[in-house]
């Protein structure tokens, strides 16, 4: 193959992926980002759940009913770019076709359960047989050696925090755990550490000619994260949990309430250059002896208070500008209409629009990872289910237009349902005002 | 040093900014170094302490994210050392705001990678703002929907410091990409990380996306959703228990689990079948699933209720999770050892690869290895 220097890092890397959620199809979004061809592998009878969410704005339209598995913002969120190929994988033909797929890929990556995939005949072994050289990444929730206790168990985002640490790790002192509800930390370090282990699978087998077998258990990977609380367990027996908004390492730290309902600001200043900066718009507003660091870390309550009924003064954004322009970690606790206004964001191109068959346009969230040269692009927003099908089974498998229509009649495949059938989202008048350029987004 | 890094020369700048990145490069195989100023990294000073050791050695943040690296101490106006270190480097990990670089382009090789973490990024209008693992939570929508109506928001796991961590995974991603760019075509660049961005990237939840989709403005709701009944954390006898019932199925074994467990008749009746039925009624049913979880310890909840096929998980603690039986049969654990000797368990390998991956020497002592590297 020949290298053109403007190539992105996985041009002609192809990828298998029998994605659900969020932990394999993030990865393989980044993967799409830069470069790569990403076959996502779609099943109708056991679809994806970003397939069934739907769209709040669909509810009470029948007549879109039939398209509703195209229309969840998740499906752009963590699938813009890739392909989208209807296969039956619990039919012969489909999984035949499946094989002929994985023969032309670099990259087989799924996050189904260890024992689904043993069933479905895609573990690493049936994989191999075909593609021995592949660079076959796996993110089960407990790993897939089937003699380990959890082996058979089912984990899934909401679940997982909780099993990881994380949530005992969440909320006040003294409080019940707060738990994370809306967000999955494991889905996604998973995710990361996927793509971590794809790109090093691909180096190695490009310098050594071998492919690789990668087992991400999600539950041992996001544990990764807990070493010196493990560290200080073994070694005195503490057993830490959560501190609320407060530092470890110095005080204050924390979240202060702000002029109006429910408005917050979060501010962070640990460090003892951080006290004289604070000092500086503080004034006599909290005690003189809390320049003391000693007591500033000891009676953190009399002085989170005193900082409440300063902060409660002011408007968030207002005060946000002014710790930072004295040089203090400090911003507003966003809500998700602030970011919706949140000119940093836009103005870094963070909301990506591109074209969607079934809807016009789409938008979703750019990578976060950014390269100066090699930058990555957006080919589509995410793929309708089946969109590919017979392209990728043509161009990629080298299967006749008769053979695939074959392969549909007997239902090993599928293409996607009602392609006249298209829409709009109903705020897709005023998508550019998410774009850079746009002063605010408030008119949304 | 042997794995897929082996030879793989990566200058660490950063405190915890980048610190995982270069951990994980260490451990498979790279040549880490840690730049030191005379008087120890950022993360030497961050506790927990390891009683009976010295600063600057007796840090655990130190001990556990600088393993498999070495240490070179350089005066900050030691300008030739720098060049000569920096020279050398296939990777270079900065955590400078952009204003506050010392670096310029002519100091760094041009077949050098500079990856680049910051706060906000290295452009908009907040490129000079500074940040912590709490201000970008607060800056990604996540910190405003965790925790209970009356009481502050929490940021998710805040001791954890996640927000730095996916930072650095992210920044990892970016210059593993890079590198093999460069290996392709000879030619580097620079990796940029906005760490709001990477808490952005965790949380579509609370993005533009998704509230243009419904329009709901997302708020805490304590440790339980009104998405589904039972949906949250339940109290057992040692802790809590996570549950989350949403599909027909998982309600059928979650009910008929209570029913015998409890002698609750009233529980397996066909109106409950329907979710909605169970948000409206939810004090009822969760008074129900209580009766139940506060019967058992987690473990016994977690496996039984998992062999009726209900999405239950324990909420571990520390504790539990040193102590759990499947991560001590799958040999997860490992040890690391302490300036003194003193040998104590971390978590092992985040991933199991079939080729040989994975290997972690313990963290150096500060300036172990200038005179190796600057002699």
């Amino acid at each position: 193959m020949t290298v053109n220097e403007n190539d992105l890092p996985l041009h002609g890397i192809r990828v298998f992926e029998l994605g659900i959620a969020i932990a394999s199809p993030y990865c393989g979004k980044l993967m799409a980002h830069f470069g790569a061809d990403v076959l996502k592998v779609e099943s109708q009878t056991n679809p994806d759940v970003v397939r069934i969410l739907g769209s709040a704005w669909l509810k009470d339209r029948d007549d879109l009913a039939a398209i509703a598995s195209d229309t969840s913002p998740y499906v752009s969120e963590m699938n813009a770019s890739k392909r989208s190929v209807g296969l039956e994988l619990k039919t012969a033909e489909g999984k035949a076709a499946a094989m002929q797929l994985i023969a032309e890929c670099d990259v087989f990556l799924a996050n189904f359960g260890a024992r689904a995939l043993v069933d479905l005949g895609f573990d690493y072994d049936a994989v191999a047989a075909v593609n021995p050289d592949i660079v076959y990444v796996q993110l089960p929730g407990f790993g897939s050696n089937e003699d380990m206790p959890y082996y058979p168990f089912v984990a899934w985002g909401p679940n997982q925090a909780p099993l990881v640490g994380m949530d005992d790790f969440t909320g006040h002192a003294h409080d019940p755990p707060a738990g994370i509800a809306t967000v999955a930390p494991p889905d996604y370090m998973s995710a990361l550490h996927a793509a971590i282990a794809t790109i090093t699978g691909l180096e190695q087998r490009d310098v050594t000619g071998e492919g690789v077998h990668v087992d991400i258990s999600q539950f041992e990977t996001t544990l990764a994260l807990l070493g010196p609380f493990v560290m200080d367990y073994e070694l005195t027996g503490t057993v830490h949990s959560r501190i609320g908004n407060r530092s470890m390492w110095g005080s204050p730290q924390g979240v202060y309430p702000c002029s109006g309902d429910e408005r917050w600001i979060a501010i962070s200043a640990t460090e003892p250059q951080d006290w004289d900066a604070l000092r500086t718009v503080l004034g006599s507003c909290v005690d003189s002896d809390f320049d003391d660091p000693l007591i500033r870390v000891s009676d953190q309550d009399r002085l989170d208070e005193q900082i409440s009924a300063w902060t409660a003064g002011f408007e968030s954004e207002d005060l946000a500008g002014r710790l930072q322009a004295v040089g203090i970690a400090a911003h507003i606790v966003s809500t998700n209409e602030d970011l919706l206004h949140d000119t940093h964001v836009t103005s870094r191109q963070w909301y990506q629009v591109a074209d969607s068959t079934r809807l016009g346009r789409d938008v979703f969230t750019n990578s976060p990872v950014k390269l100066s040269r090699t930058s990555g692009r957006w080919t589509g927003a995410g793929p309708s289910m089946g969109q590919h099908t017979r392209d990728v089974l043509s161009e990629v498998a080298g299967m006749s237009a008769a053979a695939i229509d074959n392969l549909i009649e007997v239902g090993g495949a599928f293409e996607q349902i009602d392609p006249e059938t298209t829409t709009t989202r109903p705020w897709d008048d005023w998508v550019h005002l998410l774009l850079p350029g746009t002063e605010d987004a408030r008119d949304l | 040093m042997s794995g897929p890094y082996s030879g793989l020369r990566v200058v660490d700048t950063t405190g915890l900014a980048g610190a995982y990145a270069t951990r994980l490069l260490a451990g498979m195989g790279a040549d880490v170094i840690r730049l030191e100023p005379p008087e120890g990294s950022p993360l030497r000073r961050l506790g927990p302490f390891a009683e009976g050791i010295e600063p600057p050695e007796n840090s655990l943040w130190w001990s556990y994210l600088a393993m498999g690296s070495q240490s070179v101490v350089i005066d900050p106006e030691d300008t030739e050392s720098l060049t000569k270190i920096l020279t050398e480097a296939d990777v270079l990990f900065e955590d400078r705001l952009p204003n506050a670089s010392k670096l310029s382009t002519q100091d760094i090789n041009p077949k050098t990678i500079r990856t680049r973490i910051l706060p906000f990024g290295l452009t908009g209008p907040k490129r000079d703002w500074r940040s912590s693992n709490l201000i970008a939570w607060a800056a990604s929508g996540i910190l405003y929907t965790t925790g209970f109506t009356d009481r502050a928001p929490v940021a998710p796991a805040a001791p954890v410091q996640l927000a730095y961590h996916a930072s650095a995974a992210s920044a990892l991603v970016g210059t593993l990409l890079a590198l093999r760019s460069r290996r392709l075509t000879g030619l580097a660049q620079e990796v940029e990380i906005s760490m709001q961005e990477a808490a952005l990237s965790i949380a579509p939840e609370t993005g533009v996306p998704m509230f243009m989709d419904d329009r709901v403005h997302r708020e805490r709701s304590g440790n339980r959703r009104d998405l589904g009944r039972p949906f949250g954390l339940y109290p057992c006898q040692d802790g809590f228990v996570s549950i989350i019932v949403l599909m027909p199925r998982h309600w059928v074994a979650m009910s008929q689990w209570v029913a015998e467990a409890t002698d609750n008749e009233s529980i397996v009746e066909e109106v409950f079948v329907d979710n909605a039925v169970r948000v409206e009624a939810r004090d009822l049913i969760d008074d129900w699933v209580e009766e139940l979880t506060q019967q058992h310890t987690r473990l016994e909840l977690f496996e039984e209720g998992q062999r009726r096929g209900i999405p239950i998980t324990p909420v571990n603690t520390i504790e539990a999770l040193v102590e759990d039986p499947h991560l001590q049969a799958a040999d997860f654990w490992q040890t690391t050892s302490l300036q003194d000797g003193t040998e104590t368990r971390i978590p092992g390998a985040p991933f199991r690869s079939s080729s040989a991956w994975w290997s972690m020497a313990p963290a150096p002592r500060l300036g172990q290895h200038t005179d190796h590297y600057l002699s």
